[in-house]
């Protein structure tokens, strides 16, 4: 597998032009801050007054690199980081020919050319954005830590079309690995065959079908035993929502509040989607399902979903999180929290789980709408630490964008009237408002 | 009689280019490298720099044998290629091993042309093409004090450059009006010009070399069809390079003044590609074949060759040669790209020229109706490569044309960072 | 060395799990088994149960948490009764044919509705074909000294299934008796060691995927499943065999013997029979005494091992008579009649010539069975020889 890098995002929708960024760049590199000795430009569209972005963008198959004559140009095979030796070069200039972006430059002043080295691990020019527009993103270790660990679930699974969990399994048994019990309740994860059918499983490490109703009690057991006879084994959980929120919902509290030593993850679909879309209690309101449809009398589920992972703080967990697939480097650093929590207590992560198959959308469209619902704060994502009481948003909740951008996208929502939509925005807010009672205590505390 | 899959004769940037390539798509193929060179891989484009001193010997290789090592490619150094078989699939080496191979790249270079001055025979003279012969000028550099260099291209402007900074007096001689008309025009190169003689460098131009004879001392005398004589330690050729395809007389490869090849540098033989300063290629801007003898042209031919030899599925055919190259000299940065030298408009050619002589600043658009063909600019803040790739692909600028000429850096930048994911 | 001590019938089982050494066990408090399960938290405590407590939230939950840890490879225990029972019933129902032997006390209650917390044997009787081996008790000391066999026989390879050791709820959970508690080595030397878990486990050391999904419209699976089912039930009569070499064992190692299957009590000589389970009995067999000394040639049948079924033992017995009397503390509420009776009737079509069998159903919601009782059942049942042969279920304590 090629390596994955870190690189530094541009959203130009974000960006005001106030060239922070290049003042900070010029003066990690020079002391000064001239823009003329920075490695980063912005250009204004003087007709739409949008703006352009010239960086390095530290490519896979650098032409700069292959237009050196003096070896002067190479790209680190750790970092991914195309190094400039100032030594080496002879100041020919043809790395500036061949740059399409003009990632590399003439600088007059020092009259050498001069390239964005990343800050070494630590780019000063998206440190200084305070808008966001320039963002340091760190998830190439997806592929380049997890990439190269073992898959413990196999291929040719009979997941739908687009499934979230798949692609949430084959993630987690990846960072959690295989000194695991995976307990998978009825639903769809153990639906596509993760336990096994007639014979054959899905899953390389120990798995298992508990009922519905008793995952975190099974788990809770054999971790206990494991423990007794001094072997460190992950209990992990792949609980949906009906498992975890409904008819499993006094086995998991029972666990929580003894503190039983497991990762419990609940992949809320919002509702039971392997026996046919019906109604679960985090089925959000308005939305269409086999048991809340849609008719001349009924619009959808009348009630709001359940505040699950709050109600699972609420139980002092060692560790509690929402996360969404569509922020998986958010996702893996909350696995990794978990796993570190889940040897002394419960950790438990609320996975927003659209599903193309129940909600109506078509399967491109599955990270999309993950994330549209974090956008719009209909699945704020946040984190709670026991050890300390803290708790944080890891996305920020400022500046959603309206519900209906989420709404629109899914089948499950066509129906609704503006009513309804003005239900949901105001329960999106409302959440937040409560969301940010225990975060402004955390600020507060910190101060 | 060794056997492997890719076999690619000569090891400089177009052939590198390719290996590299190659190893992209195919980890395990073998590979085999060969080069007359005794030495590892370098660029022909570092020599003058290493003349004047500017970069020690042992830092001008572009590769470590650690790289080819690793890659798991076979170089063979001091391989000369004297003769290929392209029916039996083999080359043979001046040694007299032959090679077997399921895919053939060709790129040998060019070597330096010696145009027939009369005279020449009787005084020594130096070009500048190989690593022995840059050693060779450094020597007679040492005990020299003045120097008088032959030709008017980017390789005679560098080393009368280096000259001049190891402390010799330099004189050029130029045949035709200007020197770099392949790049930049009258206006331009005469501005280049100029900063080269307030440098020192004493540039004869219009007016050919009548003959050459030897001169006390070892120094020569040039005399021009002027009149002029001049007189120097040093003589350097820099007239011009010529692809070196000698060997592949009988070979049934087809040959014009370089190895005359496709889109996807296939050559007339199967299996056999050639790439870089050896190769005859299609024209970006017209018909017709050329050989285009620089670095950035190099690398594009031996990439696509490469990406053919392997059927890499991202391939995409050469789009064509044109002129492009940056020129750095006495602390001036100049550039050219596309059809920079036409200096007159016509029908659908529109010229932009903003010259300020006094800051010693030039820039020149040349337009075919909304497109972008050609640019070239002196201390200009200008960015090569976006230019280049506005060229390459045909940009319509259409409605943003005339912002483009207003502030080309901006213009070009913003279309290129849209242009990126 | 073994001791002597007086308790009840829920210490005495607590005794037992004492000398079993589980790893883990597991308590929700349910009358009558509460004590059962104090005696058991007070016991770890104490260190005299070097066990995993788990005092969890609900009885569905005691089972699973012991189904996760037996699936580790822990030896487990638990109790319960009555609604307990009946919560627990969906992780009860997969704890069989999974093999996981776990050994559970039954301390029987009298089902609801009408409210009741007082003894009687429908919770037991209610699950009898769920797979479980059911073995009842007669005396404190059986209990203790059953709860310890039934983890040989639990554990045993060619069982490997589930078993609840009953004991009545009221009489037997608080009635006090004289117990002699084994002597620890004794124990260790018979039970030997632990076998929970060789044939299906949760562990990284030995992968699998534990209850995949079976049968379906494909052949395959519709056989896999079968295949599963016969092999539960082929451990059930496997344990036939292996309860009476346990027993046989602990007789012969420990000196107390016991009956396995079905107890024949004065019955080589007798015309006829009462047939009992649990802690009737030993009113039943008093009963027996006095009428034997009236001169009657009665017997008396006990039921020790209800599941699996002692088809043999229990056809060798009622073979012996020509009429037998047969005693329920729980109800049939489809055939009319007690559940042990239906059983006795199923045994004697294995029998040339017909009988007459009376069902008697007594001792519901904690009511008490005299010795005045079965004198009754006694006589009742002497006169079907005479062709009085009562219409449906005798109703005692109505």
């Amino acid at each position: 597998m090629d390596k994955s890098y870190h690189t530094i995002a541009f959203y130009p929708q974000k960006c005001n032009g106030c060239n922070d960024c290049i003042e900070a760049c010029a003066r990690i590199n020079t002391g000064e801050v001239s823009p003329a000795h920075s490695r980063i430009a912005i250009v204004k569209d003087s007709e739409d007054g949008s703006f352009g972005l010239a960086l390095c963008r530290q490519c896979g198959e650098p032409r700069c690199v292959m237009d050196c004559p003096a070896g002067a140009l190479s790209k680190n095979e750790d970092t991914g980081v195309i190094q400039w030796e100032e030594t080496k070069c002879v100041n020919c200039q043809l790395c500036t020919l061949a740059c399409s972006y003009a990632g590399i430059t003439y600088n007059p002043v020092t009259r050498k050319v001069m390239k964005c080295d990343m800050c070494g691990g630590d780019p000063a020019c998206a440190k200084v954005c305070g808008r966001g527009a320039l963002e340091y993103l760190t998830s190439s270790d997806l592929y380049d830590k997890w990439g190269d660990m073992e898959d413990l679930f196999v291929p040719g699974i009979s997941a739908c079309l687009g499934c979230n969990s798949e692609l949430l399994i084959r993630h987690t048994l990846r960072r959690i690995g295989p000194e695991t019990v995976v307990a998978t309740p009825p639903g769809c994860v153990a639906g596509v065959g993760s336990v096994g059918v007639n014979g054959f499983t899905a899953t390389k490490t120990p798995v298992f079908h508990p009922l519905l109703t008793n995952t975190a009690s099974m788990l809770a057991g054999a971790r206990r035993y494991y423990n007794r006879i001094g072997r460190d084994i992950t209990m992990l959980a792949f609980g949906g929502d009906g498992g975890t929120a409904d008819v499993g919902f006094q086995s998991l509290s029972g666990a929580a509040e003894r503190g039983e030593q497991m990762i419990y993850i609940c992949i809320d679909n919002e509702g039971y989607m392997n026996t046919g879309v019906q109604r679960s209690s985090t089925t959000p309101y308005g939305a269409w399902t086999s048991t809340t449809p849609v008719g001349s009398v009924l619009r959808g589920k009348t009630q709001d979903a359940k505040p699950m992972p709050v109600l699972m703080m609420m139980h002092n967990c060692a560790y509690v999180a929402t996360a969404s697939t569509a922020f998986m480097e958010d996702y893996y650093a909350k696995l990794d929290k978990a796993v570190a929590a889940a040897k002394h207590g419960m950790a438990y992560i609320h996975v927003f789980s659209p599903c193309p198959t129940g909600w109506r959308f078509p399967p491109a469209m599955l990270i999309e709408i993950a994330r549209k619902g974090v956008e719009t704060n209909t699945v704020p994502l946040w984190e709670y630490i026991n050890d300390g009481n803290e708790f944080h948003f890891t996305h920020s909740v400022d500046n959603p964008l309206p519900v209906q951008e989420f709404l629109s996208l899914i089948g499950k929502y066509r129906h609704l009237d503006a009513d309804q939509i003005d239900h949901i925005q105001k329960m999106n807010k409302r959440r937040i408002e409560m969301l940010k009672m225990f975060s402004e205590q955390e600020e507060r505390r910190a101060s | 009689m060794s056997h492997t899959k890719y076999l690619i004769v000569g090891c400089s940037h177009a052939g590198l280019t390719a290996m590299e390539t190659i190893r992209l798509q195919d980890s395990e193929g073998a590979i085999t490298m060969v080069t007359r060179e005794e030495t590892l891989p370098y660029s022909p484009t570092i020599l003058p720099y290493f003349i004047a001193g500017q970069v020690p010997q042992e830092q001008i290789f572009l590769r470590d044998q650690a790289y080819f090592d690793k890659l798991n490619v076979t170089l063979l150094k001091g391989a000369a290629v004297v003769g290929a078989d392209s029916a039996a699939k083999t080359i043979r080496l001046a040694s007299g091993d032959e090679i077997h191979y399921e895919k053939l790249l060709l790129a040998t270079g060019a070597g330096a042309t010696v145009p027939p001055f009369p005279g020449i025979e009787n005084v020594r003279y130096q070009v500048v093409r190989d690593l022995n012969d840059a050693l060779k000028l450094r020597e007679t550099m040492n005990q020299a004090k003045s120097a008088i260099v032959i030709g008017a291209g980017l390789i005679a402007m560098h080393s009368a450059e280096n000259l001049a900074h190891a402390g010799l007096k330099v004189s050029m001689v130029v045949r035709r009006k200007v020197s770099l008309f392949a790049y930049f025009d009258v206006a331009a190169a005469g501005l280049i010009e100029k900063i080269f003689e307030d440098n020192g460098v004493h540039i004869a131009t219009g007016s050919g070399v009548a003959k050459i004879s030897p001169s006390d001392g070892g120094r020569c005398v040039v005399t021009l069809e002027s009149g002029e004589d001049l007189t120097g330690d040093v003589l350097l050729l820099a007239a011009g390079v010529r692809p070196r395809i000698e060997y592949l007389e009988g070979s049934g490869i087809e040959t014009d003044a370089g190895i005359l090849v496709d889109n996807s540098m296939r050559t007339s033989a199967a299996d056999i590609w050639a790439a870089g300063d050896v190769a005859q290629a299609p024209q970006f801007f017209e018909p017709g074949k050329t050989v285009n003898a620089t670095l950035p042209n190099a690398v594009t031919q031996g990439r696509v060759a490469g990406m053919d030899m392997v059927s890499d599925p991202a391939f995409k055919p050469y789009s064509g040669s044109s002129g492009l190259n940056t020129f750095n000299f006495f602390g001036h940065h100049a550039f050219s790209v596309g059809l920079a030298t036409i200096a007159e408009p016509t029908e659908d050619i529109e010229v932009n020229t903003t010259l300020l002589p006094s800051g010693l600043r030039y820039q020149k658009l040349v337009f075919q109706k909304d497109r972008l063909v050609g640019v070239s600019a002196i201390n200009a803040a200008l960015d090569p490569g976006i230019m280049r790739e506005l060229i390459r692909r045909q940009t319509d600028l259409g409605a943003i044309k005339e912002k483009f000429v207003s502030a080309p850096l901006e213009t070009g930048r913003l279309l290129m960072s849209k242009l990126w994911r | 060395m073994s001791k002597t001590i007086v308790c009840d019938g829920n210490e005495a089982a607590a005794w037992g799990v004492v000398k079993a050494r589980p790893d883990m066990v597991a308590v929700y408090p349910i009358t009558p088994q509460s004590s059962l399960a104090e005696y058991i938290s007070q016991f770890v405590a104490d260190g005299l149960i070097e066990a995993d407590l788990m005092d969890v939230e609900g009885e569905h939950s005691v089972l699973s948490v012991l189904q996760g840890a037996c699936l580790a490879g822990a030896r487990t225990f638990t109790a319960t009764c009555g609604q307990g029972l009946a919560f627990m019933f969906e992780p009860y129902f997969r704890t069989p044919p999974l093999r996981l032997p776990i050994v559970m006390s039954l301390v029987t209650r009298d089902g609801i509705s009408p409210q009741c917390v007082w003894g009687g044997q429908q919770d037991a009787m209610t699950v009898r074909e769920v797979g479980w081996i059911q073995m009842y008790c007669e005396t404190n000391q059986e209990i203790l000294d059953t709860i310890i066999m039934a983890y040989k026989i639990a554990e045993h390879r060619d069982v490997m299934l589930p078993t609840n050791v009953c004991h009545d709820g009221n009489y037997q959970s608080y009635g006090v008796e004289q117990v002699e508690i084994p002597d620890q080595g004794d124990v260790d030397a018979f039970l030997g060691e632990k076998n929970t878990n060789w044939h299906v486990a949760l562990d990284p050391d030995r992968p699998m995927g534990v209850d995949p999904l079976t049968g379906g419209a494909a052949a395959s699976g519709a056989s896999l499943f079968v295949r599963y089912r016969k092999g539960t039930c082929k451990g059930m009569q496997n344990a036939l065999r292996v309860i009476a070499e346990v027993h046989e064992e602990w007789g012969r190692k420990i000196g107390r013997h016991y009956s396995p299957l079905v107890e024949e009590y004065r019955l080589d000589d007798a015309d006829y029979a009462i047939v009992t389970i649990g802690g009737m009995t030993g009113a039943g067999k008093d009963a027996v005494d006095m009428a034997r000394e009236a001169g009657e040639k009665v017997g008396l049948i006990k039921v020790k091992t209800f599941r699996p079924y002692p088809l043999q033992a229990m056809l060798q017995a009622v073979s012996k008579v020509k009429a037998v009397g047969i005693v329920d503390r729980s109800v049939s509420f489809g055939w009319n009649a007690g559940p042990v009776y239906q059983e006795v009737l199923s045994t004697l079509y294995h029998r040339k010539e017909r009988i007459p069998a009376v069902s008697f159903i007594g001792g519901l919601a904690g009511a008490d069975i005299t010795e005045d009782h079965f004198s009754q059942i006694i006589e009742t049942t002497a006169r079907t020889l005479r062709d009085e042969i009562p219409e449906g279920p005798i109703w005692i304590n109505e």
